[in-house]
């Protein structure tokens, strides 16, 4: 689980996720039973942007809980970083979500009762360093994403821009190795989208972070370098996206 | 249609809000259950004590007798009586082999009294006895089932059984004078014994005329025979009363309290008069008087008392489940602001919001309503259970009472609780913005308060403004504080906190529009609080010493005020308090996350936080101030201890010692141990005879003077130099035998009254008025004051009517009673002055002229000579302790004369008068010079030596055992002593206090519960709407060890902050009963462990299930939540 000091050096094949028969179903055994996956078979590499795109209801969200271990599989292997997680307890689990995955929703889910500081600093609160430095880091990383004028603002007296990108900084914050967005600018109009997306493409080059982001929309996917499609709780096709890789390099 | 659904979806809210209302339903139910119960209570002893009897129409001259004679004119006087009987009654010794009562009642009645009075049953076999053949000897009686038990004898006891008794005989011998040769009366006076049989027990619980008697019953004429013996002057025609009942069955169906006032009343006004010999005056023949319409009085004062106590505590807890009901309904709001905001935004208008959420109050509060009488139906039953063993007696039926009222009352109840404290949370719904409310942006506080609030301000400014000016100016009489000097008055801090309370309140919300509200709402906070704190620490005791006026009423207004001040501050600064504990806590390892975390949540929900608290505080405020009573009484017992002087304990005969050449009790009670170091002999007296009972509260020479209002029953004892001096000759030689202190001085001595007397200073004072009390030549002015405790013994006012806390002998030394107050001049302008006595009555202020009737004149009147009251023996110290007949010391049931109390007359003044001191009196209460009946005992032990029982004991053996000790000295078995020590009566005072504040905690410790539930209320909800949150914290790497913690420390913290604030409350509003009793406040850290441990086990076990389900939840499952 150690992070790796010279992100540039590593080598971008190397997988930092692989799922393998992954498997979920809702209700089990009930007559409601849903199959939300059905045999999930994926392999991310680190430092990789990756879209997941397809209809509602087809299992994208559910793709991503279950890499994020924010729901519990019904089975299949998920290896994150060359740790097989299903041997972790789930307070092991916990502490491996805090240090190795960051999340961002599309409803943003800050604390609505915390300034943007505030929030930003509570993951590396939970690591056990020190308030003031964990201050000093979360002022820094919010000034870095345009937001240094926003510090002590709770989320109701922030735009929906503006609250994406404090949840932004606290998914980066604990400098995490795979970021998860769940619909990420969703809720935001196309300037704002256009923004996020930019800020993402931003941290992945220069961060080597690997992103997994679930979208319906055809143009926020074709700034990520491969597109996943699910169809029904399969994976149906992985589209590769040349054209993002390229202005990546550049 | 909304306000359906939602009920019915909304389960787990919805139950907690019907929750909230049944709790308050239970206790008002409980309360007025208690109350009802408890005037069941004095009506069901009422009937066991007076059965059928209505009134009494006695001799108009209290002492004097009736004869048979008088029947008739009785009954023309009460046409509409359903039954008039003649009645005998006195006391008697009673000795059953070697069970002794030394005043057993003893009554007369005639063997053909009429239907309406009932029967006598049998005890055993609930038989209706016959009177006529039973009591057909006149050494037969019928014994009561009660008196029975007392004498230990049970339902299978064989009968006849003997019982020993003791009648005066009085005869007159007549002899020759050798010289003179006339013939010497001198009239002779023995104890005679007499045998009686009992031939029945009577059950004295059942219905009929059997319940009215306790004692035994003698066939009328048989009494008459007996008790004449002691006057062969009079006839044997004598009865003490008539009874009249005006219907039968009051068992069944009590009398009507207004009708039987009027009948009282219009039989007094047709009863005739006629001239008094002695005054020359005319008086009315027959005096009336009502039982059982003085013992509604009694009960409706005492129910209102115990109401008033009971409403106060209760309302108080009341609204701490009216702050857990609005807070339920505030969440619900605040739970549905997104809802709301949808409905409005799809054209549901605010009338329909409000309408909606007030019909779901309405199905909350009718079920709430209906479970709550439930509730408190197994309430009021608890309450009278305990009330059965409170009392200990068992006599008193204690059933609950559950009235059509209380029932309808109780959905009345629910259903306005919930309405009410539903109508702003609903308004709040109805009137959200709706964008706002869809983006979920909350109300900020910290914005200035519209022209509205201002507006009301400033109409509560006024209010308060003309409370303020009421006194003083409407009401001139009243002490205002800016035309009188120091706040030191009752009334002056009355309206002050009432006053300032409105006027400072207005101006928070005047100056909120021109300034942060936070900052305007503090200043009012801090002055809310500040006022009655002022008056508990500072102010009660220091500078106001007249604490006669102090009030449930000041009490309630008091606490209100600093529990509302306290709260609102705390509430205020609440984010200041929870910025600073999440300071601390983000330094601490291990919860820094939790500290992030919870104290934000506190200070983000100051509303729901605040209700949280303040139903803590205040109920912890009440716990705490109940919780220091104990404690600190003791200490202001234990100051008893200190100031009995080396006397560890009482001795009392039941009759005074029997002369014995060459010896006396207290020379026998040396030899019984020799650890005895010092007996102290009194005579106390409290005849029950005669004119000897009653001392005059006006000249009995005067047109004024009215034998039915002037005349108070009251015993009299005699002290002498050498009992209170010993070899002492003045005050100031230190070697006084015993320390009686007074906390009321002859105007000779108050002159150097200090206004915060030490014990010495009062010791000394005491002394140097002993010294008066023993001057022959010392007479002090009588002054213009009177007892409003006394108007109401003499009639004059209502029991009802009285107010509290106006008792006659001031309670405190720093006021001098006298100050201001006209001495009385005659009609020639001179001083009227008195030889002076003391006194431990309740009733009889210093400076109060009275009467005792001293002899009997030739015409066989009493003689009265005038005193004044001069001093009043301290009843919290040495003194009226422990001799205070008021105490109920003594042997047997004290009687009414002894519980008004006693009058101490001077030796030189004892020994003047026929029926004290031995004079040349032959009278039944006439005594020797040294023939004392109760006795201060010293000993080498400390006070608390259990080894003093021991010595207790061995005098009762030698008093009590028949034939043998003190029995066979006197040759007479009728000698009964009971000792009482020091020390168990501060034990006993301590038990009887336990019990009463036992009974209050049954009410605090209700709302204790309610906190509990509001809490476990609270907790569930926090955690059912914060799934989303608590989604978030595990997405972002919260543990669930974490989650839990920081359910758990939000509901910690807000306990503590409610403990905090009910601690010191509580200890403010006990320093101010400390301050009045001048003693020590006690800090009760026992049981303020307890609450800390009781506040803690609550949020833990309320807050733990919930929150560990809730850190159950998958992530992903409970970011999905939307409330």
């Amino acid at each position: 689980m150690k992070k790796t000091k010279n992100k540039k050096d590593q080598a971008p094949q190397k997988p930092i996720l692989t799922i393998s028969k992954l498997h979920k179903r809702y209700n089990e055994g009930k007559p409601n039973e849903v199959h939300a996956l059905q045999g999930v078979e994926l392999t991310v590499r680190k430092g990789d942007m990756m879209a997941i795109m397809g209809s509602s209801g087809c299992g994208k969200t559910t793709l991503l809980n279950m890499i994020g271990h924010l729901d519990r599989r019904s089975s299949g292997e998920i290896i994150i970083d060359g740790v097989d997680t299903s041997t972790l307890s789930d307070g092991q689990m916990t502490a491996f979500r805090r240090d190795n995955i960051g999340f961002i929703f599309q409803l943003f889910n800050l604390f609505p009762f915390l300034t943007a500081v505030e929030d930003v600093e509570t993951p590396l609160l939970l690591r056990g360093i020190n308030s003031g430095l964990a201050r000093e880091q979360a002022k820094m990383m919010l000034r870095e994403l345009g937001m240094g004028d926003r510090l002590y603002h709770l989320p109701t007296e922030l735009s929906g821009g503006q609250q994406q990108r404090v949840a932004v900084a606290r998914a980066l914050i604990n400098q995490p190795a795979i970021i998860l967005g769940d619909e990420p600018t969703g809720d935001l109009d196309s300037t704002t989208s256009s923004d996020i997306m930019d800020l993402f493409r931003r941290i992945n080059k220069t961060n080597q972070q690997t992103l997994v982001l679930v979208t319906h929309n055809r143009w926020i996917a074709e700034k990520c370098d491969y597109i996943v499609h699910m169809t029904d709780g399969k994976i149906s096709r992985i589209e590769d996206n040349p054209l993002a890789k390229e202005e990546k390099k550049r | 249609m909304i306000a359906w659904r939602s009920l019915s979806r909304r389960k787990t809210k919805n139950l907690s809000a019907v929750l909230a209302v049944t709790l308050g339903v239970t206790l008002l139910v409980g309360i007025q259950i208690t109350t009802d119960t408890l005037g069941n209570a004095f009506l069901t002893s009422l009937l066991q004590s007076e059965g059928e009897v209505d009134l009494r129409v006695t001799n108009s001259t209290r002492g004097g007798y009736l004869g048979t004679a008088d029947q008739e004119s009785i009954e023309e006087l009460v046409p509409d009586a359903v039954g008039v009987m003649p009645e005998l009654s006195t006391q008697i010794p009673a000795l059953v082999s070697s069970q002794f009562d030394p005043k057993m009642e003893a009554a007369g009645v005639p063997v053909d009294y009429p239907d309406a009075f009932g029967k006598f049953y049998n005890w055993k076999t609930g038989e209706q006895m016959d009177i006529k053949i039973l009591l057909e000897a006149n050494k037969s009686i019928l014994l009561s089932s009660k008196q029975a038990e007392k004498l230990d004898l049970n339902q299978d006891t064989t009968l006849p059984l003997s019982l020993d008794t003791e009648f005066t005989n009085l005869t007159i011998a007549v002899t020759i004078n050798a010289t003179s040769g006339l013939p010497i009366i001198t009239p002779v006076q023995e104890l005679l014994t007499v045998e009686l049989q009992i031939v029945g027990f009577f059950d004295s619980k059942r219905p009929g005329i059997g319940s009215q008697y306790s004692g035994a019953i003698f066939r009328l004429e048989h009494l008459q025979e007996w008790i004449s013996l002691q006057d062969p002057m009079r006839e044997t025609d004598i009865v003490s009363a008539f009874l009249v009942a005006y219907k039968t069955d009051h068992f069944a169906l009590e009398i009507d309290e207004d009708y039987l006032r009027t009948k009282v009343e219009l039989l007094e006004e047709t009863i005739p008069e006629e001239v008094n010999p002695q005054t020359s005056k005319t008086q009315k023949i027959y005096q009336v008087t009502s039982t059982r319409l003085d013992f509604f009085g009694f009960a409706a004062f005492f129910i209102t008392i115990m109401g008033t106590i009971l409403t106060s505590l209760g309302f108080l807890i009341m609204l701490t489940g009216v702050l857990l009901i609005t807070n339920v309904q505030l969440m619900s709001v605040e739970d549905r602001e997104f809802q709301t905001g949808v409905l409005r935004a799809v054209g549901s208008s605010r009338g329909g919001v409000f309408q909606s959420m007030i019909i779901e109050n309405l199905f909350q509060g009718i079920i709430g309503g209906v479970l709550g009488l439930f509730g408190g139906l197994a309430f009021g039953q608890a309450v009278a259970l305990y009330l059965v063993a409170l009392f200990g007696t068992g006599e008193l039926s204690v059933q609950p009472v559950v009235s059509q009222e209380a029932v309808i009352l109780s959905v009345i109840i629910g259903v306005v609780l919930s309405i009410v404290t539903g109508i702003l949370p609903a308004l709040r719904a109805s009137r959200v913005n709706v964008v706002e409310a869809l983006r979920g942006i909350k109300v900020k506080f910290k914005e200035k308060s519209s022209r509205n609030l201002a507006a009301f301000g400033v109409l509560i400014i006024i209010v308060g403004l003309v409370l303020l000016l009421y006194n003083g100016v409407f009401e001139e009489t009243h002490q205002v504080f800016w035309s009188s000097e120091g706040w030191d008055s009752l009334e002056e801090w009355r309206m002050l906190m009432m006053g300032f309370g409105f006027f400072i309140g207005g101006l928070g919300l005047v100056l909120s529009r021109f300034m942060d509200r936070v900052k305007a709402f503090n200043i009012t906070a801090i002055t809310l609080w500040a006022f009655p704190s002022i008056l508990f620490v500072v102010a009660l005791g220091n500078w106001v010493t007249d604490i006669t006026g102090f009030s449930t009423e000041i009490l309630i207004l008091g606490i209100i005020e600093i529990v509302i001040g306290s709260i609102m501050f705390v509430a205020l600064n609440l984010p200041i308090i929870m910025r600073g504990l999440r300071n601390v806590l983000i330094k601490i390892r291990g919860v820094k996350g939790v500290g992030q975390i919870s104290p934000a949540l506190i200070s983000s929900h100051i509303t729901r936080s605040t209700l949280t608290f303040a139903i803590f505080a205040i109920i912890l405020t009440l716990n705490v101030l109940v919780a220091t009573l104990i404690p600190t009484n003791l200490g202001a017992v234990t100051q008893i201890e200190e100031d009995s002087k080396g006397v560890d304990f009482a001795v009392f005969l039941s009759k005074p010692e029997a002369i014995i050449p060459g010896t006396s009790f207290s020379d026998e009670l040396y030899k019984i141990d020799d650890r005895i170091a010092d007996v102290i002999g009194f005579k106390t007296f409290q005849p029950n005879l005669d004119f000897a009972k009653f001392i005059a509260l006006e000249d009995p020479l005067s047109s004024e003077f009215d034998s039915s209002t002037d005349l108070l029953p009251i015993g009299t004892g005699e002290f002498k130099p050498g009992q209170i001096r010993g070899n002492a000759s003045d005050y100031s030689n230190p070697n006084w035998r015993y320390a009686f202190y007074l906390d009321g001085f002859p105007d000779g001595v108050r002159e150097s009254l200090v206004s915060d007397p030490s014990d010495d200073d009062l010791l000394d004072l005491s002394k140097k008025a002993w010294d008066q009390f023993f001057d022959p030549k010392y007479n002090m002015a009588v002054y213009n004051v009177s007892s409003a405790l006394l108007a109401v013994f003499t009639g004059e006012i209502e029991l009802s009517d009285l107010e509290l806390g106006s008792a006659g002998p001031g309670v405190t030394l720093a006021v001098d009673p006298l100050e201001g107050v006209e001495p009385l001049r005659d009609v020639s302008g001179n001083l009227v002055e008195n030889p002076i006595v003391f006194t431990d009555s309740f009733l009889l202020p210093v400076g109060l002229q009275i009467w005792i009737p001293m002899n009997t004149s030739s015409l066989g009147f009493p003689v009265y000579q005038a005193f004044t009251i001069g001093g009043s023996l301290d009843s919290q110290r040495a003194g009226g302790f422990p001799l205070g007949a008021g105490l109920g010391f003594g042997g047997g049931e004290p009687d009414f004369s002894a519980i008004l109390g006693t009058l101490y007359l001077p030796e030189h003044w004892a020994v003047k008068t026929n029926f004290l001191g031995e004079a040349n009196g032959q009278t039944l209460t006439s005594r020797g010079k040294d023939q004392y009946d109760s006795f201060l005992i010293k000993t080498n032990l400390p006070i608390d030596d259990p080894q003093l029982e021991g010595i207790a004991q061995a005098i009762e053996e030698f008093t009590n055992t028949n034939d043998e000790g003190y029995r066979l000295l006197t040759t007479d078995n009728f000698f009964l002593a009971s000792s009482v020590l020091i020390y168990s009566r501060i034990q006993s005072t301590l038990e009887m206090m336990d019990r009463i504040t036992s009974f209050l905690q049954i009410y605090v410790t209700f709302g204790l519960a309610i906190g509990a539930v509001g809490m476990g209320v609270i907790s569930v909800r926090n955690v059912s709407e914060r799934k989303r949150e608590i989604g978030m914290m595990r997405a972002i790497g919260f543990p669930r060890s974490q989650v839990i913690l920081s359910v758990l420390l939000e509901l910690v913290v807000l306990g503590i902050i409610g403990l905090l604030i009910g601690v010191i409350n509580g200890l403010l509003v006990s320093m101010g009963f400390a301050n009045m009793q001048n003693t020590a406040l006690v800090i009760p850290w026992e049981e303020l462990g307890l609450y800390l441990s009781f506040i803690v086990l609550i949020a833990l076990g309320s807050g733990s299930i919930p929150a560990l389900a809730a850190s159950r939840i998958p992530p992903a499952e409970a970011l999905r939540y939307v409330g």
